[in-house]
């Protein structure tokens, strides 16, 4: 039973529209729970905007989710613009501004990675790499070239093999497609853990911290 | 025939008051209730709490941190929000800030941005009103919508077309508490 309708408490109505959301089943996000202590406090990045599904989700865990909705920021729609790699590094770590001492358990980047060109790629990875703790797991979905559709939609969660999908509000930025091996070098903060090619061509992908990430 | 006042008081429950700052209302200031609050016009300072619930309706704003049991938002916010016992932010709602509560429950078409602290132990209590009594100074109230009262229990001066000031008092009814920014 999705969990979205079901209500929290008797005085307020689950969310009627959420019950038609388009669904998407996922294999590889249940693994992202599967060796966190979920007794423990999560920490959890979720870069597109909060849903009411995935807020309902997370409502069983004792967690912080910071909702950083990248997808919405103009840099995004202007990544061309920015001058040099240190430029695009500190832009991304204005957005990525979390308090001292955090470290994430779980990012949720959902396609974000897709619309990162290479310079981006690494500018976003140097700015996440104070929050990168050797617990931290990514999901996230790939494209690996051009011929690829990518649909601009966003992602919450239903269940943790479920997923919703539903239509994004803003405008979709151009997609920039990177093999795994360009995205292994230039994640430098990740490895990747395991990758599942779907039906539509995208590449779900479940990155773990590097060896090299000190233990936060 | 008794004329009640357009927004003064308004009773949710046989045993409950809900204090009403009316559509209209400006207060530059803190806001503490001892009864539910409901707010419909703009709050610009540093918290509004209430030992009961806030309720921030579609022509609410508020620029302060927001302390109650419960708080419900389908206008604007910005501040961060503690809720002892839930927050929710309705279709209409938007929110920019930091939520801590043991249940936060987001409606489809809510805009939220900040973080959402779910964990129980660091819920934040809301800190019991301060005595209406102690209220130093009458808070600085702008009128628009002719509506003239902060709250249940307060005392304004002014014909409704212009600046006006409320003075709030206590008493044994649950009310407001404005402190001048």
């Amino acid at each position: 039973m999705s969990t979205v309708a079901t209500q929290i408490d008797g005085d307020e109505p689950a969310s009627a529209p959420l019950r038609g959301l388009a669904q998407q089943p996922s294999k590889l996000f249940p693994s992202l729970f599967r060796s966190l202590a979920t007794d423990e406090r999560l920490t959890i990045l979720e870069v597109g905007s909060a849903l009411p599904e995935t807020v309902d989700f997370f409502s069983r865990y004792k967690c912080r989710i910071h909702f950083v909705d990248l997808f919405a920021e103009p840099l995004m729609q202007n990544l061309h613009r920015v001058s040099g790699p240190e430029e695009m590094r500190q832009e991304f770590e204005k957005l990525l501004k979390f308090p001292d001492g955090t470290k994430l358990d779980i990012c949720l980047l959902w396609d974000f990675l897709c619309y990162l060109d290479d310079a981006a790629l690494r500018a976003f990875n140097n700015a996440l790499r104070p929050y990168v703790s050797r617990r931290t797991r990514v999901h996230g979905y790939g494209i690996h070239h051009l011929a690829i559709r990518l649909e601009n939609k966003q992602y919450g969660i239903l269940e943790e093999d479920t997923l919703s999908v539903r239509k994004r509000r803003v405008k979709q930025p151009k997609t920039h497609p990177h093999t795994q091996v360009e995205m292994r070098e230039m994640l430098s903060c990740f490895d990747f853990e395991r990758g599942l090619l779907l039906p539509d061509g995208k590449l779900e992908l479940l990155l773990k911290a590097r060896n090299n990430i000190e233990n936060g | 025939m008794q004329e009640s006042p357009p927004t003064a008081t308004r009773a949710s429950a046989p045993t409950t008051k809900t204090a009403v700052i009316g559509a209209g209302i400006e207060i530059a200031g803190d806001v503490s209730a001892s009864a539910d609050l409901s707010i419909n016009g703009k709050i610009s300072g540093s918290i509004v709490q209430s030992s009961h619930d806030v309720d921030i309706a579609e022509s609410g704003k508020v620029k302060a941190n927001i302390s109650a049991r419960v708080v419900k938002v389908a206008g604007e916010v910005e501040g961060n929000l503690a809720g002892s016992e839930k927050v929710f932010i309705s279709k209409t709602g938007r929110v920019q800030g930091n939520i801590v509560s043991p249940r936060v429950q987001l409606e489809d078409g809510a805009i939220f941005r900040g973080s959402i602290d779910m964990d129980p132990a660091k819920v934040v209590k809301p800190a019991a009103p301060a005595p209406a009594k102690k209220t130093t100074e009458s808070s600085r109230v702008a009128t628009s919508a002719g509506s003239s009262s902060a709250g249940p229990d307060s005392k304004a001066s002014g014909n409704g077309t212009g600046p006006m000031h409320a003075k709030v008092t206590g008493g044994k009814e649950p009310g407001l508490t404005l402190k001048s920014g």
